[in-house]
């Protein structure tokens, strides 16, 4: 992580020393009230699938966020994010930042290349301030995952051919990408599976992991092992705004026989292909139906592979500043292709949400969630592998943001 | 020192132009034109052109317009002005802006900047702008840059209608920015009684219009 400290340090020297020209900064709090039944949460090294459990209801921090924008000339600019999550070892940490290179397009061509860390474009969920959703408080299991163990960490190239400009009725995006330091992807997969929550891992922070020996150090996810550098390529079509497709083929080329005791775990080999499908309406309606497909291995001799996949659709509608969404979840995790072997899971979950959001400072949101799954690690736990855990969460955001 | 035969062109040009505002001062006529979407529906906020064939009255004298910049949007997001006429671009927003067309018409860029530090751009050839802030992916505007003499926008109604007209043979067009038309729609019509109407229909549908009212925090 030496390189990404250094990266990340002079990216904000450099936003600070050219805040004099223009920067725009945000600031949000977002808390929380909770009733949860929810089992021990896979933050604190247990098998729930929820990021509050029932030890956690009340009043709780859902997300300090600050984050501000600089550009740097014409062409450049700097974003950095970071985010306190009230688990984390650091008590503010980053999620994301970058430096873009973004000229004015031409002939309709508009290219982009970003270095630093941030996230795949694969969510056409995700698509508000700090990566978050502005249908639910808890992303789709897809979205979860991405947020918990996905970070690019490396420099991604994007050209958008702004076809509507020019008359036509698309607009295309292509992105390719090499990153490190995300040699850990997938082994959170492998060992609680997936989970529905908000919380994205920090650059430098850790999540718990379940842990039969509670000594046992949480999970540093973004790593690098093997030297080897990861890609992903992918593309997203738009028509006029109202129907996106986005597809990514994401392979981390880690060397899976790699174990680096610094952080007690191998480099895990994950790759998965996502597609995304978002429509929209005038009337207020947006639909998104999602998927993810992939395998992760490990070789700590025979090589041992866990196949996972999930798929979600969720349905919004808009009333000006009020917006309902339902969403529907399932996910599975297959451990050597035995759905009754430890490590393996299946599972489903249902989204209610309400939101209110006039465009001000305030966004209100109240949701409920219900998520069911059958988790094989339960068992060594002593618990029932069966579990159907609930919540019901209430969020206020207060939101600043300004120029310097 | 002018060509010869140029000066006697320019001679015959200005006799038989005004031979026309004669004949206009005589029977001055109005056009009304009526834009319709396909399905019969009035065609609001469609940019109408209407010049003499051949063409006799110059355009009109420059303007100065302005197209600010509030909310991230452009404001307004079509602008119809002469040729030659100049247009500024405040951002009155508190995020910076990078204002930009690559329209063969006219290409410029304004570096990023808020408040309203550059001049105005000139549009000194006839087309279509498109304009866009490589900041805000979403905002959109169109200048239209004529060398009508006669131009306006249809309102709520689908009407436009111009007065004073000089008798004679006149080439209609009609653009929108939704027009799904490869061709930009128009005819030639003959203006010769007090008052004449047009009905301009599109043959396809329009294409579906962006997407309002979402907040401004979502695609950041």
């Amino acid at each position: 992580m030496g390189l990404l400290k250094t990266t990340t340090l002079g990216m904000l020297l450099a936003s600070a020393t050219h805040a004099a020209v223009a920067a725009d900064w945000r600031l949000a709090v977002d808390l929380r009230a909770m009733q949860s039944d929810g089992r021990d949460s896979f933050l604190e090294n247990g098998q729930g699938k929820l990021r509050f459990d029932d030890e956690d209801e009340g009043i709780r921090l859902g997300r300090l966020y600050a984050a501000i924008d600089a550009p740097l000339g014409e062409s450049f600019a700097v974003h950095v994010e970071g985010s306190t999550w009230d688990d984390d070892k650091n008590p503010f940490d980053l999620t994301e930042a970058w430096l873009e290179y973004r000229p004015v397009p031409r002939a309709g061509f508009k290219p982009r290349l970003r270095l630093g860390a941030f996230y795949p474009p694969m969510s056409l969920e995700s698509r508000a301030v700090g990566w978050e959703t502005p249908y639910t408080i808890t992303p789709s299991a897809i979205g979860s995952w991405i947020g918990e163990e996905l970070r690019t960490v490396g420099l991604e190239s994007q050209v958008d051919w702004l076809g509507t400009r020019l008359g036509h009725s698309l607009d295309l995006q292509f992105t390719a990408a090499l990153f490190g330091w995300n040699d850990p992807a997938g082994t959170m997969l492998a060992t609680h599976g997936f989970a529905l929550h908000d919380r994205q891992t920090t650059l430098f922070g850790r999540v718990g992991a379940p842990q039969s020996d509670p000594t046992l150090a949480k999970k540093e996810l973004f790593h690098e092992m093997d030297d080897r550098p990861g890609f992903y390529v992918g593309a997203q079509a738009s028509w006029h705004d109202r129907a996106v497709l986005n597809v990514l083929r994401y392979d981390n080329r880690a060397d899976p026989s790699v174990f680096d005791a610094a952080i007690n775990d191998f480099a895990w080999l994950t790759k998965f292909d996502a597609a995304a499908l978002r429509l929209e309406g005038s009337e207020g309606w947006t639909a998104i139906l999602q998927a993810l497909d992939g395998d992760t291995w490990i070789a700590p001799g025979p090589w041992l592979r866990w196949r996972f996949d999930s798929q979600s659709a969720l349905l919004a509608k808009r009333f000006g500043a009020h917006m309902f969404a339902a969403r529907y979840d399932a996910f599975a995790v297959e451990f050597r292709d035995n759905p009754r072997a430890w490590g393996s899971e299946v599972g489903h979950a249902w989204t209610v949400a309400y939101t209110l959001d006039r465009g001000g400072p305030w966004r209100l949101a109240l949701e409920w969630l219900r998520v069911t799954s059958d988790v094989r690690a339960r068992i060594p736990l002593g618990e029932s592998p069966l579990a159907t855990e609930s919540k019901i969460e209430f969020s206020a955001r207060y939101t600043l943001s300004g120029s310097l | 020192m002018s060509h010869p035969s140029r000066t006697l062109l320019g001679l015959a040009a200005a006799a038989t132009l005004g031979a026309g505002l004669a004949c206009a001062s005589a029977s001055a006529a109005t056009l009304e034109v009526s834009a319709l979407q396909r399905n019969g529906k009035p065609l609001a906020g469609a940019v109408i052109t209407l010049e003499a064939q051949p063409p006799l009255l110059p355009p009109i004298a420059p303007l100065q317009a302005v197209i600010d910049q509030v909310g991230l949007a452009f404001a307004p997001d079509v602008l119809v002005v002469p040729v030659n006429s100049s247009v500024r671009f405040p951002n009155s927003d508190a995020v910076s802006h990078q204002v930009y067309s690559f329209s063969p018409a006219r290409k410029f860029q304004l570096p990023l900047y808020r408040g309203k530090p550059y001049p105005p751009v000139t549009f000194d050839e006839p087309g279509i702008v498109t304009l866009g802030c490589n900041i805000h992916d979403r905002m959109l505007a169109y200048i239209v840059v004529t060398a009508a003499p006669f131009f306006g926008r249809t309102d709520a109604a689908g009407h436009w209608s111009a007065s004073e007209l000089p008798a004679g043979r006149y080439q209609l067009t009609l653009w929108h920015p939704l027009l799904h038309e490869a061709q930009v729609p128009g005819q030639v019509v003959e203006v010769s009684r007090e008052q004449e109407s047009v009905e301009l229909r599109l043959t396809k549908p329009l294409r579906p219009a962006p997407l309002t009212g979402r907040p401004h925090s979502w695609d950041y």
